[in-house]
């Protein structure tokens, strides 16, 4: 009883205080998301168009970030491990960027049969950003042989251990477009990724070199936009981009930190 | 006559039971009388629209619950479900223990509850939304106590890894503890499992079941539905040897056979359980794979439930009053050192600690629940041992705010002079004022060393010329602190607290917990309690000695016995 006494004093102490306090960023800053459109339908595209490009970095390459490895030593601690949050190539060539076209309201259909998954591989997520097709079911791979900790944040989070005898883990497929939401493994704080729920197929994520690749698109203006986990999106001032049927456009990208 | 009554009041009062139960299963419709208790009660710090963001959540932690997300840690039902409206009510009652949610039992009457339930379901649609009521736990299959039993969840304990966050005996200080955070990016503490009296959601075994297999949404906590158990869909047997040929360095081919069935088996079962998950018809062979895959997995969390009750003592213990004072113990030789097992035979006294709140800076989320305190003395000196729990040794962290160096420490305080009788005034119990108080200082940095302080207010201490006094030894193991000090019961110094047998002499204590940002002023304390040298009538002076002496050999006799069978255990094996 009397603890309970103390909580309602800190609550009441907690109010008298307000403001005196420092500032917490709770629910502050908007978060950077993608754009999807209000409704899509699918439909056969014949003699689409393709939009590719290079997407680089612009700014000082800041010095790569070595992760502590904490725990887990032998499997997560073999080889040196990054932070990737930002990586950057030869050329500047920027990797993990989603590019993707906002607008688009019928194009080809959307595979729900998709193979996507995400590997646990000492102690690291691979790939870093995954785009996962709405109503298809996400993969967890481990490929480690100790436990790990799904960790998905957003709107369907998924908080399921992984343990050692589980060498893939099925998810529960999401019904709903969302993201980038984060990944993590709570076992290993320093694992992170990022998913994408997308509702439709025109998504790609950039390789090393930076490139990306959106195939089949109808002819027709379409708003580009991007997503970086570091550099921030250009949902508000997104670039125009104009296919024509059986053609080819150009259009890169210079990103920098946000 | 009278049986008749009798039986028509039994009769009458089932009656209202039932309909109690009836009615209390479901929340009325929102109304304006709901919005209107919500705004007056809890807007403060869950806001106006339920995002737990009012003005009083800044200082918080745990976060007040966001209820625009439908995420609740306390639930009686299944990972993914919503909670029933008895939940709500449940929590709103009886508040969430270590967390700053009260009781409102008292403030707000049982209608005003419900009217809350059906006001704070408006923030959330899928409340609306739901078809089917939401799916609760099977709590059927309940496995009693037995030592049999915890011993199961113990070994579940580890192959579960909860290991890795609730730590090897369950303090909350796994390796991974420190990087928890919950859905909205705060840090999410695991629960310290030996102190089930600030679990949120409740400590029977059914409670700490029920958060075991829902998990707490929201928060670190995962569910553990049942294909998180390694062997899902197998029998225990089948499982064990499961993971046994796993371990093998090498297999002949037989046993790669035998493996590779019970991986099927296990697949299997776990393909059926995602199907249902994305509410896909089961066919009748499916269900009864499945439900007896469950079976196990419950049986299995019965065990574990069984084993986390056993961690903690069967309720909190008493504040160190009344009958608790801490009283030392006389001894004729020489004062007990820190490991002697002396310190077995003395019942701990217990100080709850509760966040500084009178000066910034403030800590409004304590982490550190206690200090627990033991004490020997003899002609000349005092030995005292303190032990408190803290999730994580913190040594030299930068306060990433203020720049300070964050690092646990304990403060022990009493008066410069005992005051003269029970009336007479005590130092301002925030470290003194015009009456000046002696502090014993002590740091994780410098296990070995304890400093005299003298002090005159809590930013107002200074440290003695003359040290040397004390002698002390700090241990940190499995997220505990142990420290122990001497001293001379009298000193030279006029600084120094004098110590005399059968006087009453005010304590009161100080800790700072560095990962959670305790530094100065910002720290858990307690206010004055008292201890005294407990005097010892000559005919009894002689009992504490030779029982030391007994035990300090019983206790090695002990040890040489456990080491001759952990020996031959070796052996034999
Ligand atoms: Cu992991």
């Amino acid at each position: 009883m009397k603890s309970y006494l103390l909580a309602s004093l800190t609550v009441l102490l907690a109010c008298c205080f307000v403001g005196t306090t420092f500032a917490a960023d709770s629910g502050s800053g908007e978060k950077e998301m993608l754009v999807f459109p209000e409704a899509y339908k699918p439909m056969k595209v014949n003699n689409g168009g393709t939009i590719s490009g290079v997407v680089k970095f612009e700014g000082d390459v800041p010095e790569k970030k070595a992760l502590e490895i904490t725990k887990d030593k032998q499997v997560c601690g073999a080889d040196e491990k990054f932070d990737e949050s930002l990586v950057v190539g030869e050329g500047n060539a920027l990797k993990n960027t989603i590019v993707y076209l906002i607008d688009i309201s019928a194009g080809k259909e959307l595979d729900k049969k998709a193979k996507t998954e995400i590997d646990q591989k000492g102690c690291k997520f691979t790939p870093h950003v995954q785009i996962v097709p709405v109503g298809a079911r996400l993969t967890m791979l481990n490929s480690d042989k100790i436990m790990h900790n799904v960790h998905i944040f957003g709107n369907n989070p998924v908080n399921k251990p992984q343990p050692k005898t589980r060498r893939k883990m099925a998810l529960k497929a999401v019904k709903e477009a969302e993201g980038p939401v984060s990944v993590k493994c709570d076992i290993h704080g320093w694992m992170s990724a990022w998913i994408a729920y997308v509702p439709h197929p025109y998504f790609a994520v950039t390789n090393e070199k930076g490139e990306f690749t959106l195939e089949d698109v109808p002819a027709g203006e379409y708003k580009l936009g991007y997503w970086h986990e570091a550099c921030g999106t250009n949902s508000k001032t997104p670039v125009t981009v104009t296919v024509e049927a059986g053609g080819t456009v150009t259009q890169d990208f210079t990103l920098k930190l946000k | 006559m009278r049986i008749r009554t009798v039986a028509l009041l039994f009769t009458l009062f089932g009656m209202l039971a039932a309909l109690s139960l009836i009615y209390a299963q479901n929340a009325p419709e929102a109304s304006e009388k709901g919005k209107q208790v919500y705004e007056n009660s809890c807007a403060h710090c869950h806001g106006i629209e339920g995002r737990g963001d009012g003005s009083a959540a800044e200082n918080l932690l745990p976060k007040p619950r966001d209820f625009t997300r439908g995420l609740y840690k306390i639930r009686s039902t299944e990972t993914g479900q919503l909670p029933t409206d008895q939940d709500l009510f449940d929590i709103i009652t009886e508040g969430m223990p270590g967390s700053s949610m009260p009781p409102w039992e008292t403030a707000l009457s049982a209608n005003d509850r419900w009217e809350v339930v059906a006001y704070i379901k408006t923030f959330y649609d899928g409340f609306k939304e739901a078809e089917t009521p939401p799916k609760q736990i099977n709590l059927s299959g309940k496995v009693s106590y037995s030592e049999q039993s915890v011993e199961t969840g113990k070994a579940l304990y580890i192959e579960l890894g909860c290991v890795e966050c609730h730590g090897d005996v369950g303090r909350g200080d796994g390796t991974s503890a420190p990087d928890l955070t919950d859905e909205w990016g705060f840090q999410s503490w695991p629960a310290n499992l030996t102190q089930s009296w600030n679990f949120r959601g409740g400590s029977d075994t059914e409670d700490i079941f029920k958060r075991f297999i829902g998990g707490l949404a929201g928060s670190a906590m995962p569910a553990f539905e049942g294909d998180s158990f390694p062997g899902f869909g197998l029998t225990a047997e089948e499982s064990s040897r499961m993971i046994e040929l796993d371990n093998k360095d090498e297999m002949t081919e037989a046993e790669e056979d035998e493996s590779a069935q019970l991986y099927e088996k296990y697949d299997a079962a776990v393909d059926i359980a995602l199907n249902l998950a994305e509410g896909t018809e089961l066919s009748a062979d499916e269900q009864k794979i499945y439900d007896d895959a469950m079976r196990v997995v419950y049986e299995k969390s019965w065990h574990l439930a069984n084993y986390v009750k056993s961690l903690s003592p069967e309720k909190r213990p008493e504040s160190a009053i009344g009958n608790n004072v801490l009283r030392s113990q006389y001894v004729g030789g020489e004062l007990p050192p820190m490991d002697d097992a002396a310190w077995e035979i003395l019942e701990a006294s217990y100080f709850p600690l509760v966040g500084q709140v009178v000066i910034e800076p403030r800590q409004f989320n304590p982490t550190i629940d206690a200090v627990n305190v033991k004490s020997f003395y003899n002609d000349t000196e005092v030995a005292f041992l303190f032990t408190w729990d803290d999730r994580t040794h913190t040594t030299d962290e930068t306060d990433e705010e203020t720049g300070k160096t964050l690092e646990d420490a304990l403060a022990v305080q009493f008066p410069v002079k005992v005051p003269q009788g029970p009336t007479a005034p005590k130092p301002y119990f925030l470290w003194g004022g015009r009456l000046p108080v002696y502090l014993w200082h002590w740091k994780a940095s410098a296990p070995e060393q304890v400093t005299e302080l003298t002090a005159k207010g809590i930013n107002n201490a200074e440290v003695q010329e003359a040290q040397g006094a004390l002698k002390s030894q700090g241990t940190y193991t499995d997220g505990q602190y142990k420290l122990w000090v001497k001293r001379a019961l009298k000193t030279d110094d006029k600084k120094d607290l004098q110590l005399e047998s059968g006087v009453f002499v005010p304590i009161a204590f100080s800790a700072w917990d560095g990962a959670n940002g305790d530094v100065d002023t910002k720290r858990v304390m307690t206010s004055w309690y008292t201890f005294v040298l407990e005097p010892v009538p000559s005919s009894k002076r002689f009992i504490y000695p030779p029982l030391i002496a007994l035990l300090s050999v019983g206790f090695l006799f002990g040890l040489r016995a456990f080491v001759l069978r952990r020996n031959s255990e070796e052996t034999n094996n």
